[in-house]
């Protein structure tokens, strides 16, 4: 899942003079990422005084047409593990995903809403659930500002500011690169347009072909607590049974 | 037996990592915990209501397509001191390939979309013997039986024969703070075939709604007083529950009519019966920065009687702070028929991954109703639990 916001693919390089802020963004959003995907994924959350939680999640996903059909499980802590999402996210803008909730203890899962926890972020971390999906393109108007070199690699600076007024950030601005299609450091700033939140993608490799973030920290600037998330064992194109996203195996868990 | 069972227990909590390599080696799954739990009554004489330590072990072992979940607690309790000892609580194998799921053993067995409420789901009774100051999951008691479901990406069949029922525990002696009174309890029906319970739930999972039907053949699970003594007898539940999503909002119903329930009576030689009409609506917002509320109502009609209508409703407000490290909650069940509640405030607070500590006040108030038992009972609470 959160392959999908570093996301990957070489898709050879572009010329960026031929291109707008939107169209960069769309080929983001379309390189390909196989038709199903696997990822263990390691979540620390870091206070400003250095102490630190951990979440472990398992997680596939299967796409069908432009949606996307995902499940995932905790793993650790003991007190969440078993603790399952189920979402059907929809590519059309407009369309309220699909969202299931399983809690062991409850022994029971629950319909959540698929609209409001877009701009919450997700279980105690400093991503959105936004952040963590797959934003549609004209959720936001995009601006190629310039380019420039960030790291070594040559990288398209885009601004991002969403359409609707009540996203939690203003605007963004992603170095986006040219080279992996990849989004590197993107910068989140707030309501009075100071900075907010700065997400760091590195380790980007290929796996499967694949061009893969293994690591994103998330840092909130103003309160200086982070989230480092490690992506584990990656796999792509997977055999996965369309049974796998249901109610059923969200109750039997992994 | 029980020092199997005992051994068996420690072997679950000992940690050790999850295997998962591959889909046709054996895995071995072990979670649980440690808690515990004290209370004390607000009100004179300011005696302790709860005071229990225990220890939950869970283990799966799967092969392939089978598997077996057994989940047992170790229980010191002070207060209640027949419950101490080695608590079974489920025990089953199963088999589970794409399509089909067939679990077998002592199980619990959630039905409907309520929380707390019970319209549609009548399967697993309740333990009542602390009220409702168990864990949610202590207080369903699982039964023995047969639960078979078959699954498609939209829709799912699920049928289960209970053989062996389980009934509402209800806490009789007079020594337990929570006791109802010294109430005769008839016998339980005996664990025999023409006493089996059987039915099935077809549930739909769409875009905008899921919806499911639901026919059981039961018993009234908690027994019901007639002339004097707690009796049991059979029953028909045919049901129906749905979840809709509205943007911030979920609207959940359920509605069940329970054909031949039997009725309370003082002075009839035979059992009354009659049937009853069960509905609950409830609505669930997510407001974002990490608030949610819930409000549920229920009502309850019996064509019988001097009492045809009851009606309960409950109310959830709770907001996540600190990451996710403190959870606030405030949970009441309104006796709207006798003017009752039972409120419960509580503060969770994780220490680290493994260790949470609890604090809570339950407020009991009623002059009639369920709740008027317990109206001296309000009390302040403690609990810490270590997960692994």
């Amino acid at each position: 899942m959160l392959l999908l916001i570093a996301g990957l693919i070489a898709a050879g390089s572009i010329n960026a003079q031929q291109l707008t802020g939107r169209e960069i963004v769309q080929q983001v959003k379309n390189r390909p990422d196989g038709n199903t995907r696997y990822a263990e994924m390691e979540l620390t959350l870091k206070k400003k005084n250095g102490s630190s939680r951990q979440r472990k999640i398992t997680s596939w996903a299967m796409d069908e047409g432009k949606d996307t059909k995902k499940i995932m499980f905790f793993t650790y802590p003991g007190d969440v593990k078993g603790t399952g999402f189920l979402t059907y996210d929809y590519d059309q803008i407009g369309k309220e995903d699909a969202k299931w909730l399983y809690l062991p203890a409850m022994k029971k899962t629950r319909r959540i809403s698929g609209s409001s926890s877009k701009t919450d972020y997700f279980m105690g971390t400093d991503f959105t659930y936004d952040d963590m999906g797959s934003r549609h393109v004209d959720e936001d108007k995009h601006k190629l500002l310039r380019e420039e070199m960030r790291d070594g690699h040559k990288c398209w600076v885009v601004e991002s500011v969403p359409v609707d007024k009540h996203e939690i950030y203003s605007r963004k601005v992603s170095w986006i690169r040219q080279d992996c299609l990849t989004a590197v450091y993107v910068e989140y700033y707030d309501k009075l347009n100071k900075l907010h939140r700065v997400l760091t993608i590195s380790d980007v490799r290929k796996v499967q072909g694949f061009w893969t973030a293994h690591r994103m920290e998330m840092k909130n600037v103003q309160t200086e607590h982070s989230t480092i998330i490690v992506v584990k064992n990656p796999k792509y194109d997977i055999k996965v049974d369309q049974n796998l996203f249901t109610v059923s195996k969200l109750e039997k868990g992994l | 037996m029980k020092r199997f069972f005992f051994l068996a227990l420690i072997w679950c909590i000992m940690p050790r990592p999850v295997n998962a390599q591959d889909e046709d080696s054996l895995r071995i799954g072990v979670k649980g915990f440690v808690d515990t739990y004290h209370a004390l009554r607000v009100e004179d004489p300011h005696d302790w209501m709860s005071s229990r330590t225990r220890v939950r072990g869970e283990l799966t072992i799967e092969k392939g397509c089978a598997g077996a979940f057994v989940s047992a607690n170790l229980v010191q309790n002070a207060i209640l001191k027949d419950r101490t000892g080695l608590q079974m609580r489920e025990a089953y194998g199963y088999y589970s390939n794409g399509h089909w799921d067939l679990r077998a053993g002592r199980q619990i067995i959630v039905w409907g979309v309520a929380d707390g409420l019970r319209i549609t789901d009548l399967v697993s009774p309740m333990d009542y013997t602390e009220f409702l100051a168990q864990d949610y999951d202590d207080i369903r008691i699982p039964v023995g039986g047969l639960r078979l479901r078959y699954t498609q990406p939209k829709w799912c069949a699920e049928a289960i024969a209970i053989p062996v029922s389980s009934f509402f525990e209800l806490p009789t002696d007079v020594t337990n703070p929570w006791s109802i009174g010294p109430i005769p309890i008839g016998a339980e029906p005996e664990h025999k075939l023409n006493n089996m319970e059987y039915g099935g739930r077809l549930s739909w999972f769409l875009n905008g709604v899921d919806f499911s039907l639901s026919a059981l053949r039961t018993w009234n699970k908690m027994p019901v007083l007639c002339n004097g003594i707690g009796v049991y007898d059979r029953m028909t539940m045919l049901g129906a529950d749905f979840s809709v999503p509205l943007g911030k909002m979920v609207l959940r119903g359920e509605a069940a009519e329970y054909l031949g329930e039997v009725q309370p009576t003082m002075n009839s030689l035979e059992l009354p019966h009659a049937s009853s009409t069960n509905l609950l609506i409830g609505l669930d917002w997510y407001g974002g920065n990490e608030w949610t509320l819930s409000a549920q109502y229920s009502y309850k009609y019996v064509a019988w009687g001097d009492n045809r209508s009851s009606s309960l409703a409950t109310f959830r407000i709770s907001k996540n702070l600190l990451h996710n490290a403190l959870a606030l909650q405030d949970f009441a069940y309104i006796d709207v028929t006798n003017g009752g509640i039972y409120n419960r405030l509580s503060a969770d607070y994780a220490l680290n991954d493994q260790l949470h500590a609890l604090v809570g006040y339950d407020y009991f108030h009623g002059d009639e109703g369920s709740f008027a038992i317990y109206r001296h009972n309000s009390e302040v609470w403690v609990k810490l639990k270590y997960s692994f």
